[in-house]
């Protein structure tokens, strides 16, 4: 056990406290939930450190066109293929002369976009059909079985690539293809949250009290099963990004000219044995992003592990 | 509940699995834009063989759900007609010829992982909370974090780009088997390693273990003999998982390594819209999958009398 994995015994979720109005209490300890996790995060030194750069990364690939010394597709045709260093071009030009570092900070920018985009499309639908699943049964929770049962069969990859067939190669579609790969984990995870919290004496509470369905689904439940689906997004967002690269690396991702990582390392490839510097830079950023967000994730999930054992 | 009717239940849900997925492959394929009779994407000697013979097949204007029935009994006859792009090959002979080089890579990636994943394991948790243990599982996470493709490619930087010591692509020899078998591995490894670590520290705290130390008996002894065969068998189970993610990652290992393995078949086929290939090797590829996982559970219920006793409850 490291230092960051002790929990101050004060800190130990325990029973919910009876004396607090039942009515207030599930809010309450959602948010408390993550003032205790805030706390236990900011003490995981390599967490924050991941945190710190993929903001940074994120506000670079928001402000791309104010950062990026060329555009994308702004060929040099005195300049190709140069190396590191060459005047002008901080990290070279590829094979067209195409600044690298100008294609790497847009690149990033379809990264986030799909990693997140896809994450957040998943989410919701999850979050829907698991609430519903959870707290209904009947027809959402028949179907989500169903669905549970396909898609396991399906390599998920197979699936996306599928999709992409069938949706074409815009931003939005790859979104899509990855987003409707992944729900079905996210929906599971979010209907046992909902069967366990609903054991709870604060929704009993509710319950008692009148309130109906819907409020006592999104306005008790679904905060104090944030924590989970929190961690759960910390995973996902890398993994839509692993898997939209991996498209474009495949030939089968965001249509060129329109720059991705995926894409990038596809070209490098190619000129591996002469011009190694294309394939290096969009290799490193891409596992600088995947290493960082795993140390969040890590740093997330043991912040919200309320029984603070880990393996 | 016996172990027999557990496994007719299994065999009966994969079958219904196989035809969900086989209905909605083919049904994702038919919405796409260039169905799945549509050649049009063909140069005109090509496409006018194939379309002879695909009307011989299918016939003209036949309706979508033909179609599906079409291919589902060519699909079980072993008999899926020919490829749109590779023409005068059949796509279950594509498939013959092109499945043993996945296999081959996957199974030589699985004993690598193996290789890697026991000693490594067994080591972090004899030693547990020790700087080796520390080292090795932060190792694990890096490796775990990357796909197997950018382990691929920095590997190759590496050995293609820098040193030139491997041949950066084909498949003429086994020199070009290292690197994607490397690739292929490392992923799974780390999953392993880590179940392996776990399990061993999980068992190390069983009251036969203290009793064998109680016994006097030798650290290594207690070990080998009660620890080890204990705790391996578990790792059964990551086999599903495992083999999933190997699965995926042939497919992008064979693109960027250029080896002709059912993965680059299957990419080949969905970009250039082979929809026969496409729906061949999706097929098998969910067959695989899924024979793999039956197999895995039956192992897992035979090796372990617990999960035989209630395989009924399930």
């Amino acid at each position: 056990m490291t230092e960051t994995d002790r929990i101050d015994p004060a800190e130990r979720p325990g029973p919910p406290d009876s004396s607090e109005p039942a009515a207030t209490a599930g809010a309450a300890q959602a948010q408390s939930q993550f003032r205790r996790a805030w706390t236990r995060f900011r003490r995981n030194k390599l967490a924050l450190a991941s945190l710190v750069i993929l903001a940074a990364l994120i506000v670079v690939a928001m402000i791309a066109p104010l950062i990026a010394p060329y555009g994308f597709e702004e060929p040099d045709y005195e300049n190709t293929l140069a190396g590191p260093g060459t005047a002008g071009h901080l990290l070279g030009t590829d094979l067209l002369g195409r600044d690298l570092l100008s294609r790497l900070i847009y690149s990033l920018r379809t990264s986030f976009l799909v990693g997140f985009g896809a994450e957040l499309a998943a989410l919701l639908v999850a979050i829907v059909i698991g609430l519903m699943a959870g707290y209904r049964g009947g027809r959402a929770e028949q179907l989500l079985m169903a669905v549970t049962d396909v898609m396991f069969a399906f390599p998920t990859y197979l699936f996306a690539v599928l999709m992409v067939a069938v949706l074409g190669r815009s931003v939005g579609a790859v979104i899509l293809a990855i987003a409707i790969a992944s729900w079905v984990n996210m929906a599971r995870l979010t209907r046992a949250q909902t069967l366990t919290l609903m054991q709870r004496d604060f929704v009993e509470a509710a319950r008692a009290m009148g309130a109906p369905g819907v409020t006592i689904a999104v306005r008790y439940v679904l905060p104090n099963a944030v924590g989970p689906l929190l961690v759960a997004v910390s995973f996902g967002i890398p993994a839509a990004i692993t898997a939209e690269a991996g498209l474009a690396l495949l030939g089968l991702g965001v249509q060129p000219p329109t720059p991705s990582l995926g894409g990038m390392i596809q070209d490098g490839i190619s000129y591996v044995t002469s011009y190694p510097n294309m394939l290096v830079w969009p290799a490193v950023m891409l596992a600088v992003v995947l290493l960082a967000f795993t140390w969040l994730g890590d740093g997330i999930r043991d912040a919200f592990d309320t029984t603070g054992t880990r393996r | 509940m016996n172990l027999a009717v557990f496994a007719v239940r299994r065999v009966a849900r994969l079958v219904l699995s196989l035809i969900a997925v086989s209905i909605i492959a083919f049904g994702l394929l038919q919405l796409a834009p260039g169905s799945f009779a549509d050649i049009s994407n063909l140069a005109a000697e090509e496409s006018s063989t194939v379309t002879a013979e695909m009307q011989q097949r299918y016939g003209d204007e036949v309706p979508v759900w033909q179609q599906y029935l079409g291919f589902m009994k060519g699909a079980l006859t072993w008999d899926m007609g020919p490829s749109y792009k590779y023409t005068g090959q059949n796509v279950e002979d594509i498939i013959a010829t092109s499945f043993p080089v996945s296999a081959t890579l996957a199974v030589v990636a699985v004993i690598i992982a193996l290789c890697i994943a026991i000693p490594v394991g067994v080591f972090s948790a004899l030693r547990q909370n020790t700087p080796w243990d520390y080292g090795s599982m932060f190792a694990v996470t890096i490796w775990h974090s990357l796909p197997p493709y950018l382990v691929g490619t920095f590997l190759m930087l590496l050995l293609s780009g820098t040193w030139h010591v491997l041949p950066s692509r084909g498949w003429s020899g086994p020199e070009n088997m290292i690197m994607p078998v490397i690739a292929l591995a490392l992923g799974p490894a780390a999953v392993m390693t880590r179940y392996v670590r776990s399990s061993v520290l999980e068992t190390l705290r069983e009251e036969y273990v203290t009793a064998a130390f109680a016994k006097g008996g030798a650290r290594r002894l207690v070990i080998r003999r009660y620890v080890l065969r204990n705790s391996l068998i578990p790792l059964v189970t990551v086999a599903g998982p495992v083999l999933a993610n190997l699965m995926t990652g042939t497919v992008f290992i064979e693109w960027i390594f250029g080896i002709p393995g059912l993965g680059q078949y299957f990419t080949d086929a969905a970009a250039s819209r082979d929809m026969p290939l496409l729906m061949g090797t999706t097929l098998f590829f969910a067959v695989i999958l899924m024979v793999t996982n039956l197999v895995v559970d039956l192992l897992y219920g035979f090796l372990d009398p617990r999960i035989r006793a209630t395989a009924g409850a399930r």
